[in-house]
């Protein structure tokens, strides 16, 4: 199936950002500052593109030209946070950040009491409720659950005079959380192979014919590249660069 | 003997990035044919919430993930809205992630066509707002107070799609499928504030830290992964990046375990021997 | 000037907080409308927030080209970069697909964005395995927990594991998957329990102390 030319450009060029972006991890190098550099200027274009498009037309622009002249006060404080790069009038950036906190603070209370202190638990403590349907073993999970969070909390709070019975407790409470740590490494280690997988499969597809074997000559000129390098530059051995 | 096993243990650290690179790049060019084959409870929570919404019902889908995490998080979404597409069901697609909006555009664009569903009568993607805390709130009163046009700038009040949905009362169900803390907000300005059951998705990384929410039901269900993306595609039997993305990881996985180990045992050799 | 300055400031907070406090639990229409001017607000000042990236990122480049400092000419790139995804914009009027079609837009994003933020994370494979060769030390009751958690969790997640498991371990009757599921929903249930009351009583008594002004390093110095 032949592809539409801007497809096969699309293609050799995330082959070639992908590719350059990992040579990295062999030693650095031009092509890998460039689509580093790249990137940052990328990311923030896009992030100004999509606020210029979704927020600042429609929100504020169209209002403003039609005569609601409200949006303005937001704005103007939105603007002041600016003012954070002129030291003498910084001072006015405070509104736009006393407004944001404010707010943020406001409902950051009321949420964080309910739904991760109250919750909580309550979570720990209801399933005791329903003791005569539960069997032997959700009856042991429940406890281990109650006892575990009850050391870590311990942990936390009693840090500072560890002794006698209370450090017993809290030392449990470190075992709940290496296996907490220890499940949240394992995972991950999947969370991280997956995102290198899809690089992978896509650099996989853009190696097939239809893209005129982008990932391969991509590859090479990479590998031609690091030779010349060695060659030009005394072959001083590469693992010099390991300290990085 | 022993400085040889020091001297292994010390070895080029890009050795063992090529052994990665080559135990991950192979089973993408061969597949090993190991595909996924158990399902956790968390995401079937999530299969069932949304298998007994009768046809119709409205769905909103927070996809709040950008390219970064896009491996883990897109073949999730897509089985989701193939899964709500294959129910009927009306889908609202709302984001707080600039980075997210081409792929959500990239997946309706293919999963409508599947299921032959059209923007503005079947789905509408709604525009990408930078306060994540300020939509939500307002959601629960008037949605149209932040959203007045969908992401092309098409207004949005007469929609089809939207017939008879105004707040959080109209919707059977939000899922939020992300990478970043915003699930937890959905749980607490959302689900736990309005009575809205609300399930998500999220990258292995941040899968542990929702076992509270799980347990207390503030989370109707949670797919977590690219191991939960796999068990979502065998849920609604569509077999997508997820399935293939497991086969690949089978050997990568063991790499790490043996590397754990073999310098682990190097080290208890050269101390006692 | 110290009114305008400090004090003014500081009432905003005070007063936003408490009210914005207060309208959660009162389901009153005065206290509706407010939330909803406060959250409209709110989501136009925060849409401003990123620039305070975007100008020191250009400054700070524009300033190493002015200057031709070491490394200038890969500044150019950030503009570049920028380019790259503001113009398609223009010219696509913030669309990415037409009739199905890429847009310029949609298709700098696929092909430029995608690769580029998503290969810049996925490099992260490679220095977590290398870490877990080189510091991985199972040397305490404490870590070798951790290392049994995560042994259970790395190998339980590919149906490869899975095999293993049931050759090595069936005799036990219990396969991984189920170890896997009590450990995420018991022990682990505990640990980050404890972390989420504690956060969540540090996240309520920072909260108050911002409302009430004590609070204020986010302010900067005078």
């Amino acid at each position: 199936m032949a592809l539409d030319t801007s497809i096969i450009a699309g293609g050799w060029l995330a082959a070639g950002l992908t590719i350059f972006l990992f040579s990295f991890l062999y030693k650095d190098n031009p092509f890998f500052k460039i689509a580093e550099h790249l990137y940052l200027g990328a990311g923030m274009g896009w992030l100004f593109q999509v606020s210029v498009t979704s927020v600042w037309i429609p929100k504020i622009w169209e209002p403003v030209s039609k005569g609601e002249l409200l949006v303005i006060i937001p704005s103007v404080m939105g603007l002041l946070l600016l003012t954070q790069f002129i030291p003498k009038i910084s001072w006015l950036s405070r509104y736009g950040f006393t407004f944001m906190m404010g707010y943020g603070s406001g409902l950051a209370i009321p949420a964080g009491l309910s739904t991760d202190f109250m919750s909580q638990i309550e979570g720990t403590i209801r399933p005791f409720s329903k003791l005569a349907s539960m069997t032997p073993f959700s009856i042991l999970s429940s406890l281990i659950v109650a006892a575990g969070t009850i050391c870590v909390l311990f942990y936390f709070f009693f840090s500072v005079e560890h002794k006698g019975h209370l450090k017993k407790v809290s030392n449990v409470g470190i075992y709940f959380l290496m296996i907490y740590f220890g499940a949240a490494f394992g995972n991950t280690v999947m969370a991280r192979f997956s995102l290198l997988y899809g690089r992978f499969d896509d650099l996989f597809t853009f190696s097939g014919a239809s893209y005129f074997y982008a990932t391969q000559a991509i590859l090479a000129a990479m590998v031609i590249y690091f030779v010349i390098h060695w060659l030009v530059s005394g072959r001083k051995p590469a693992s010099e660069e390991e300290a990085a | 003997m022993k400085e040889t096993l020091q001297k292994f243990f010390k070895i080029d650290r890009r050795w063992i990035f090529l052994l990665l690179a080559v135990t991950l790049f192979v089973p993408i060019v061969k597949p090993i044919g190991l595909p996924n084959k158990s399902i956790s409870q968390a995401t079937t929570r999530v299969y069932e919430n949304i298998e007994k919404l009768p046809a119709g019902s409205f769905l909103l889908l927070s996809l709040d993930y950008d390219p970064s995490t896009r491996p883990e998080l897109h073949p999730m979404a897509m089985a989701l809205v193939r899964h709500a597409f294959s129910r009927n069901l009306r889908v609202g697609v709302v984001t707080y992630i600039a980075g997210s909006t081409g792929l959500i555009e990239e997946l309706f664009a293919k999963v409508g066509k599947e299921y032959n569903k059209k923007d503005g009568t079947d789905y509408v993607i709604l525009p990408y707002q930078p306060n994540i805390l300020a939509v939500m709130t307002q959601m629960s009163s008037d949605m149209y107070g932040i959203y007045s046009k969908d992401r092309n700038g098409t207004p949005i009040a007469g929609m089809p799609v939207l017939k008879g949905v105004k707040s959080y009362k109209d919707m059977s169900l939000v899922v939020c499928v992300t990478g970043t803390a915003i699930l937890d907000y959905w749980v607490a300005y959302v689900g736990d504030k309005y009575s809205v059951p609300v399930a998500g998705g999220v990258t292995a990384i941040s899968q542990p830290g929702y076992g509270p929410y799980l347990q207390t039901n503030q989370l109707k269900g949670l797919i977590g992964g690219m191991k939960g993306a796999a068990e979502y595609e065998s849920l609604i039997k569509q077999p997508g990046k997820g399935t293939s993305g497991i086969d690949a990881l089978n050997l990568a996985h063991l790499l790490v375990l043996v590397l754990i180990l073999t310098s682990n045992i190097i080290l208890l050799f050269v101390k006692y021997f | 000037m110290k009114l305008i300055k400090k004090q003014i400031p500081l009432a905003i907070v005070f007063i936003t907080g408490v009210l914005t406090l207060i309208s959660y639990y009162v389901p009153h229409k005065v206290s509706v409308d407010y939330i909803e001017t406060m959250n409209k607000w709110e989501n136009i000042v925060v849409a401003f927030a990123f620039l305070l990236g975007l100008i020191s990122l250009f400054f700070s480049h524009y300033h190493k080209i002015t200057r031709k400092a070491d490394g200038w000419g890969y500044s150019i790139f950030v503009f570049i970069g920028f380019l790259a995804m503001v113009v398609p914009s223009y010219t696509s009027h913030g669309k990415q697909m037409v009739d199905g079609m890429l847009t310029p837009l949609g298709w700098s994003y696929k092909y430029i964005y995608t690769a580029l933020s998503g290969t810049m994370f996925a490099v992260l494979a490679f220095y977590i395995v290398s870490t877990a060769y080189r510091s991985f030390r199972i040397k305490s009751a404490q870590a070798f927990v951790l290392f049994v958690a995560a042994f259970i969790l790395i190998l339980g997640k590919v149906p490869l594991g899975q095999i293993i498991w049931d050759y090595a371990l069936g005799w036990t009757g219990q396969g991984v998957s189920a170890v896997i599921e009590w450990i995420m929903q018991v022990p682990a249930v505990a640990g980050k329990r404890g972390i989420m009351i504690g956060i969540s009583i540090g996240a309520i008594v920072t909260s108050l102390k911002i409302i009430f002004g004590i609070e204020k390093q986010y302010m900067g110095k005078d």
